[in-house]
């Protein structure tokens, strides 16, 4: 648990496994069923009156003013037991996170200050891109002292179900690219249905059309990648979090079937094949643990490098969690490749985490970049 | 320099020359013909991607993670209409009598498109192959011949395997596992037949299939020496079907569960019987044992291909990704990195298509479709006129001797070091194919990032997919262990396995 390193988390991480006890664990595959079934939109407003939506947001803005170690403690006790509300809190946290690192507090109190509701509250936003690596497909155009939208952008994390919008976007004529904050319910913005993914599936996405939308610039024109990698260095921390929460919660589901399930004449426990995946698991777990702990402390404390720990952790764990969760289902056998149990989903919503904030790869590369220039050890 | 005594005595050493090359030595004693009949139905299944696969697989899939009670019967009936479900049945039961060695390549093209609908295919093969390896010729002509039949007339008459339980999946795979297992399904010995009672659970294409093999257990307690293998028809009274299993992948192919409640099985659909494995030269647990070999050294050759096929469609899906996408103002085509992790998908592939391959060659020399592959017969049955074998073979399949000879040649005539070889080789296949079909979709995911995330890219389908490979056949594990079994663990009289 990161909670161990700090007492003050404790509390935290104790609020978020009884609320994922009580709202998640039993509706695990009714709520995974969505698109084609409800979108939990009762759990998601309880989520918000406990301040998970906010948990990193400055009070005065609305949020709970905490820092990196609670969220990671909280998004870590969510995704054990459901991922998707773990990427809800995620996405619309890096969406305040960059509003905040671009000094734009006034805009963002707009949106969060005022909210009603969990939606009102909520920020979509593209959490699976890094802007500076992908072809821009938005464009702004400054008249007079508005910036006018128009393009597409695909797979907006939570675009059908929040209120405003942070949107990447370039400024016709500038180098690299600017946010903007846009409200959803502009009738010039074309929202699709929600795009059927691989996993995450009550963390719903939408591909967008924006024809002529205004946008509120965020922080200066062309820092957009300044305050996304800021953003991003302590956010790779808390989707590790997630990752370290997902195998934590596929282990669980593992080690007790194989108490349970008979093969051979024995719980299945007792063949050494299976102990040895178990273990594999296990010290999995243990390492992913060390690695958070460490890249939590760094973080708070601002330790020098500790960038580089949040980066190395999430590469590290949320890879970890792809393997882990594929033994998580091999140890069920048939049972484990079915929706009765969570290990498929698990097994989807850690490939899914993998890709948050940008390609594997090019993390890696960015990592490594750090270290050749010398930014970083 | 080497006498012929020492050559001998060389090439029995661990690894045994017979084991490790047998594409070597089948190459001199393979029919030309299988060549030009693979090259034909790889170019029948790409024909049938682009027409029928393609267009459907992604709908398919929806539609199932919309209304997990929906059946493939549309894709099931354009799949009979171009005959795949006879291609593979030899000619003298009524089929097509194409090469059983293709059958991996063209699941392999199927699987590259969508695996859920490749399993719709070749699936039905799983119940053929069984039916096949208790070499019931009599049966194995009843059915086949319906098939063909409902080729004819459009209803598609499918064949199904039942012998996972509720209880018992690893252990039904193993004859040293299944005495210690909890199998509940039981064929009661009665005149005329059995009564079985039970479930089956997990049958792929059961919903779908007309005929069910089923494997159940005459006495629960000392089930290896007990084994039954019915013929099962849809509407046999107390024979039902139950849920249909809600799944990661795959989703177009049902997985049904299968319930027996007083079913009574005459003996004329009785494909064999601890009566019948009396007469052959193995005891019965051995038999039981040499009958799921054969099966299993020919499907998990094809569930090898299936994981090719699935390795190959996540490889496609990422290279054309790369070759139309910009990442840091530069196609990702042109990243060196992208190119390696490409090559190494390319590479997973290529092994895995060879690891399959060799499997046929060891089924083709000392397996399976031996009989079938030797030359004069493999062009006796080219040469065989359609009408002798509907009016002078088939009768003769229906007697007795057909089958005392079919199971003369094929079960006494393979030597336990064939049956090790095959088997062996089978779980290599199905072990190295199946983990590059994962692994390669997760890499594939890893090159498209987000969009590898959308239902609408294919990528993700093919890791959904894929993981069930890894699965069903026996799990990974099970066939890490048979190869140890069959091609490592037998040269060493201490060993003991599934005993620790
Ligand atoms: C979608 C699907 C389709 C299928 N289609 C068919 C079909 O058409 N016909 C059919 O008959 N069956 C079918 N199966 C069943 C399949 O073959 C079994 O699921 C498989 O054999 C594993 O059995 P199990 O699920 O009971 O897992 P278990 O046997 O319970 O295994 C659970 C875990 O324990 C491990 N384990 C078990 N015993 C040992 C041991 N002795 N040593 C080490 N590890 C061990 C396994 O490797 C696994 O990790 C299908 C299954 C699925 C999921």
């Amino acid at each position: 648990m990161i909670a161990s390193m700090n007492a003050e988390l404790k509390p935290f991480e104790d609020l978020a496994a009884q609320f994922a006890a009580k709202e998640l664990s039993s509706k695990r595959e009714e709520h995974d069923a969505y698109p084609f079934g409800p979108f939990f939109g009762d759990v998601l407003d309880k989520a918000y009156e406990i301040g998970l939506l906010g948990i990193t947001l400055p009070e005065e803005l609305g949020g709970i003013g905490r820092g990196i170690g609670a969220l990671s403690v909280i998004l870590e006790s969510i995704c054990r037991v459901d991922a998707s509300l773990g990427g809800i809190i995620f996405a619309t946290t890096v969406a305040q996170q960059i509003i905040l690192e671009s000094g734009s507090t006034k805009v963002l109190a707009s949106v969060t200050k005022n909210a009603g509701n969990a939606g009102d509250f909520l920020i979509a936003f593209p959490a699976f891109n890094n802007p500076s690596e992908i072809p821009h497909l938005i464009y702004a155009r400054k008249e007079k002292s508005k910036y006018i939208l128009f393009g597409e952008l695909e797979y907006v994390v939570l675009g059908g179900i929040a209120g405003h919008c942070l949107i990447p976007a370039q400024v016709r004529g500038e180098r690299g690219y600017s946010f903007f904050l846009v409200d959803l319910s502009d009738k010039n913005i074309t929202r699709s249905e929600p795009v059927l993914s691989l996993g995450l599936h009550a963390c719903p996405a939408v591909d967008t059309k924006f024809n002529d939308v205004e946008g509120i610039l965020v922080g200066k024109e062309g820092d957009g990648n300044l305050s996304f990698e800021k953003t991003a260095d302590r956010m790779h921390v808390a989707a590790a979090a997630m990752s370290a929460g997902i195998m934590k919660g596929s282990f669980d589901e593992a080690l007790a079937y194989s108490r349970e399930r008979f093969q051979g004449g024995r719980e299945i426990v007792n063949w050494s094949e299976v102990r040895m995946i178990l273990s594999n698991m296990a010290v999995t777990i243990n390492v992913s643990e060390m690695a958070l702990r460490q890249a939590c402390r760094a973080a708070e404390e601002n330790e020098a490098g500790w960038e580089q720990n949040a980066l190395a952790s999430a590469i590290y764990i949320q890879g970890a969690a792809c393997d882990l969760t594929t033994d998580g289902i091999q140890l069920l056998g048939g049972y484990g490749y079915m929706k009765d149990y969570g290990q498929e989903k698990r097994f989807r919503d850690a490939k899914h985490v993998q890709a948050l904030l940008g390609m594997v790869p090019m993390k890696r590369l960015k990592y490594i970049e750090r270290v050749i220039d010398g930014v970083d050890r | 320099m080497v006498s012929g005594s020492e050559i001998e005595m060389f090439l029995e050493r661990e690894p045994k020359f017979d084991d490790i090359m047998c594409s070597l030595q089948a190459t001199s004693k393979q029919p030309k013909g299988i060549i030009k009949e693979t090259k034909k139905v790889v170019a029948l299944a790409r024909k049938f991607n682009d027409e029928v696969v393609r267009p459907y697989s992604l709908e398919l899939d929806k539609t199932v993670q919309e209304d997990p009670e929906f059946l493939a019967w549309d894709f099931v009936k354009k799949a009979n209409e171009w005959g795949f479900y006879t291609l593979w049945i030899p000619k003298i039961f009524g089929g097509k009598g194409y090469c059983m060695s293709s059958m991996s390549f063209f699941v392999e093209e199927i699987a590259s498109a969508c695996l859920g609908m490749a399993n719709l295919i070749g699936v039905h093969y799983l119940g053929v192959a069984t039916l096949s390896a208790t070499w019931n010729a009599r049966l194995i002509n009843k059915l086949s011949r319906e098939t063909v039949e409902g080729e004819r007339k459009g209803n598609p008459c499918l064949i199904s395997l039942a012998i996972t339980e509720p209880g018992a999946g690893t252990d039904v795979e193993e004859v040293d596992l299944v005495d210690k297992g909890d199998v509940t399904c039981y064929a009661e010995k009665v005149d005329g037949g059995y009564v079985v009672n039970g479930r089956k659970v997990f049958i792929s294409n059961g919903h779908l299939s007309t005929w069910h093999i089923l494997i159940a257990y005459s006495d629960l307690k000392n089930p290896s020496e007990n084994t039954v293998v019915l013929a099962v028809k849809n509407g046999t009274k107390g024979f039902s079907f139950g849920r249909k299993e809600r799944k990661m992948g795959q989703k177009g192919c049902p997985a049904s569960e299968l319930i027996f409640e007083d079913c009574f099985i005459p003996e004329e659909n009785v494909c064999i019987d601890p009566d019948q494995y009396g007469t052959l030269s193995r005891s019965a647990k051995e038999t039981a044992m040499q009958v799921i070999d054969y099966v299993v050294s020919g499907t998990r050759a094809g569930v090898g291909a299936f994981g090719t096929g699935v390795a190959r469609g996540a490889f496609e899906e990422a290279l054309k990704f790369a070759l139309e996408t910009e990442v840091k103002g530069k196609l990702l085509i042109n990243h060196e990195w992208a190119q390696t992790m490409l090559a190494e998908m390319y590479k997973n592939v290529a092994v895995s298509r060879l690891a399959y391959a060799e499997t046929n060659y060891a089924n083709g020399m000392y397996g399976f479709y031996k009989t079938l592959q030797w030359k004069p017969t493999y062009y006796y049955t080219r040469c065989l006129p359609r009408f002798i074998a509907d009016k002078v073979i088939s009768p003769w399949l229906d007697k007795p001797r057909a089958t005392s000879l079919m199971r003369k040649m094929s079960l006494d005539g393979q030597t336990d070091s064939e049956i090790h070889r095959t088997s062996g080789w089978a779980s290599l296949a199905k072990f190295v194919g199946t983990d590059a079909g994962v692994k390669n979709c997760q890499m594939a995911l890893e090159i498209m990032g987000q969009a590898g995330l959308r239902h609408d890219r294919r990528a993700e389908k093919c890791l959904r997919d894929s993981k069930l490979l890894q699965i069903y056949e026996g799990t990974n594990q099970l066939n890490r262990l048979n190869l140890f079994k069959c091609l490592i663990g037998r040269s060493y009289p201490q060993v003991a396995v599934f005993q620790e």
